[in-house]
């Protein structure tokens, strides 16, 4: 084969892939644009727009609902990422170790997150019903007060998180469960020739070895949580107050039903930059705990 | 700006005649011809995009659909949604100017300056005149609420219910509490205190606490209070008669409401009153027929308008409408089917499956009238309908372009005082400087 030839037919592959690359950037690259030019933009409420330049971004400084809604949102966060950390590691060393459970019961502790999160969302809804719902006339039942749940200004962010948790621990269980079926067996021999308890190897050698998983985990649920949205559209929309008012719902109201959609895509793009910035410290934090 | 009264009977004769004049003059000229010669199937073969709110009259409506294909030869596409998620995808649809969307639903009191002002509605008064089947009757549509749908003198939607908070109560509960028939707000507040004290197991008042939903029936208490939103272009819940419904509204709920009040909206409210769980309900007069589902509350329970407060009894009287959008391509195919659904058989067979019709005449119908008297709960929730036909608001929320948003600023004030997270001065405060915002905002 020719030098002009392999030109050539370098030249051809990229005329032929050249519309679905250029199609696939402008897919990924127009709405993260238009939402940016959107920011600088100010609309009224009949929706006509004009140039307002950082406008949007110096009202969120001032704007208490702002930073509302970022409390709310990293509140939401810490909590339900311990939990679900905390949980999915316990539900992973269940799966691993136990050799009884069958894979129906299996297939059972990990199937939460497969469920539509609008439909966890009503079932929740129903169940944590102050009135109505099953929760409270458990709690009634065996002689404990009950509880507001998603109605409390205090309650809701750990319900809401509970909720989640209950969603999607199982998901975490299913990244570290892959994570400890990988560490080296050699590793717990040479500990349990040495005569280490089961929680001296638990504490000294799985989470250790275990840490990059979990942090991958971490990176993964801190994509979702931080733009937590569905759960809490469906069970309080915020309320009561503003006390689930995260930052993503914040910002949905404001675009969809007061139709400021200028100052709802400041709101996203900042949503949006917290985002890269969590993963940028979680993957810095992977590369430090890699072995 | 006070609140819109629907007029009296008296205010409403010089309208009707006029109305009737002009129907006289154009049955006698040319355009007379064209109405005779209307032609239900001028648009066979077309199809009409509809999107739905699903509630109570779509619900009943979509049921007779294929009729409407029957008669016209017009396939209807049908795209049902909660209301929330109508709005948010009619908003997308409606700025983008796409054509997507032939006719839906509108809640002239809350989003009708808003999409008025964007032009997002088609003028129907043209096709109202000229483009009827000679049984269509538009001036037996109630005047009152054809003119809260038109916005700078274009009639932008076609009015299909009469609706408003009723507050509904239970008899036999009352009658054992030693409880009369409230005739007043401090009625209301002193029969729910008697209720906590004499049946325990129940809630003894329920009623919206949802921050976006609050307005709904707030702003019946303010009316009767005699407030008003706006007082000399500025926000007024600080007046003495705001901060007394304010007050009056969120200590009742959070005093005698269900627990969790906060986050109740219509469907936790019927939910509780048709299971025996509440006392009294001030729920909309659409609730009826999901609150009587079972027949468990048929026979216990009384229906009234939220008694009267200082300013005697102003209850809140909105409906629904069909409209088209300015951006459709088939505006012509689309009021056939605006046409059909808001026609008197029609809104007569809806009213007989529990929609209060907008059209005065159907409660004159004999069989509208059989099937009010089956049940004592129908006789009582037709003449509290009467009330709000007669002496209704449609001012829910402030009459300002941003509506819904102030919605969400009156559902937080109420909020503070229900959960006793602020007191009403700071409550109100808080949400005046941002209405008065909003009221600046053009």
């Amino acid at each position: 084969m020719t030098h002009g030839s392999t030109n050539s037919q370098g030249r051809q592959l990229a005329a032929l892939s050249a519309p679905a690359i250029v199609f696939t950037v402008a897919m990924i690259a127009f709405p993260v644009v238009y939402t940016v030019w959107l920011g600088f933009h100010s609309f009224s409420a009949t929706g006509e727009g004009s140039f307002s330049g950082l406008a949007n971004y110096s009202k969120l400084a001032a704007d208490g609902e702002f930073w509302n809604g970022l409390y709310v949102t990293f509140a939401l966060y810490i909590l339900s990422m311990v939990l679900q950390l905390v949980a999915g590691i316990y539900l992973a060393m269940l799966l691993f170790h136990s050799k009884r459970l069958s894979g129906f019961l299996r297939s059972l502790l990990i199937s939460p997150f497969m469920m539509p999160p609008v439909v966890a969302g009503m079932m929740w809804l129903v169940i944590l019903d102050p009135s109505l719902g099953a929760a409270n006339y458990i709690l009634e039942s065996i002689g404990l007060p009950p509880s507001e749940w998603l109605a409390s200004p205090v309650w809701v962010i750990p319900t809401i998180a509970l909720i989640d948790t209950w969603q999607w621990a199982p998901y975490v269980a299913l990244i570290v469960l892959g994570g400890l079926q990988s560490l080296p067996p050699s590793v717990y021999e040479a500990a349990q020739i040495d005569g280490a308890s089961s929680f001296r190897i638990f504490r000294r050698i799985t989470l250790p070895l275990l840490l990059p998983t979990i942090v991958t985990a971490a990176v993964l649920r801190s994509v979702d949580l931080l733009r937590f949205f569905d759960i809490i559209y469906i069970t309080t929309q915020g309320g009561p107050g503003n006390a689930s008012n995260t930052l993503n719902i914040y910002g949905f109201r404001v675009g969809f039903e007061f139709f400021n959609i200028g100052y709802s895509s400041a709101l996203m793009i900042t949503l949006s930059a917290i985002v890269l910035a969590a993963v940028l410290v979680l993957n810095r934090l992977r590369n430090a705990v890699a072995w | 700006m006070p609140p819109f009264r629907w007029p009296l009977v008296e205010e409403k004769m010089p309208r009707l005649l006029s109305v009737r004049a002009v129907a006289i003059s154009v049955l006698l000229s040319g355009v007379a011809t064209s109405a005779f010669a209307f032609d239900w199937k001028a648009h066979e073969g077309e199809t009409v995009s509809f999107l739905s709110n699903n509630n109570p009259w779509s619900q009943a409506v979509l049921s007779y659909k294929d009729e409407f294909t029957e008669l016209t030869g017009i396939t209807l596409k049908v795209d049902t949604y909660q209301e929330q998620q109508m709005r948010q995808r009619l908003m997308t649809v409606l700025n983008s100017g796409s054509d997507e969307v032939d006719v839906f639903m509108t809640l002239a009191s809350r989003e009708g300056r808003q999409f008025a002002a964007a032009g997002w509605y088609a003028d129907l008064s043209d096709y109202t005149q000229s483009a009827v089947a000679p049984e269509y009757d538009f001036a037996g549509i109630s005047p009152a609420l054809v003119k809260a749908a038109t916005f700078d003198d274009k009639l932008t939607s076609v009015p299909l219910n009469l609706e408003g908070p009723l507050l509904y109560y239970r008899t036999d509960i009352f009658e054992k509490c030693g409880i009369a028939k409230p005739v007043s707000l401090d009625d209301v507040r002193a029969a729910a205190e008697k209720v906590k004290a004499c049946e325990s197991g129940v809630t003894p008042f329920a009623s919206r606490g949802l921050k976006p939903a609050i307005a709904y029936t707030f702003s019946n208490v303010l009316h009767n209070v005699g407030g008003t939103y706006i007082v000399d272009g500025k926000s007024a819940l600080c007046s003495p008669e705001g901060k007394k419904a304010i007050s009056y509204y969120g200590d009742l709920m959070r005093e005698y409401g269900p627990p969790g009040a906060a986050n109740y909206s219509f469907y936790q409210i019927s939910a509780l009153y048709r299971s025996g769980r509440a006392a009294m309900a001030f729920e909309s007069s659409n609730e009826l027929r999901t609150i009587m589902e079972g027949g468990e509350r048929l026979k216990d329970t009384d229906v009234i308008p939220l008694p009267a407060g200082e300013a005697g009894m102003v209850p809140t009287a909105i409906g629904w409408g069909l409209a088209i959008s300015n951006h459709s391509a088939k505006k012509d195919a689309a009021w056939y089917f605006v046409q059909w659904a808001s026609s008197p058989e029609i809104q007569k067979r809806l009213a007989l499956q529990g929609v209060a019709a907008p059209r005065p005449s159907v409660a004159a119908d004999e069989e509208y009238k059989a099937w009010i008297s089956e049940a004592p709960v129908r006789a009582s929730w037709q003449e509290a309908l009467d009330v709000l036909a007669s002496d209704g608001s449609s001012e829910v929320g402030y009459p300002i372009v941003a509506n819904p948003e102030s919605r969400d600023y009156i559902g937080q004030a109420v909020q503070d005082v229900l959960l006793g997270q602020k007191p009403v001065d700071e409550a109100c405060a808080a949400a005046d400087t941002a209405l008065d915002g909003l009221i600046a905002r053009k």
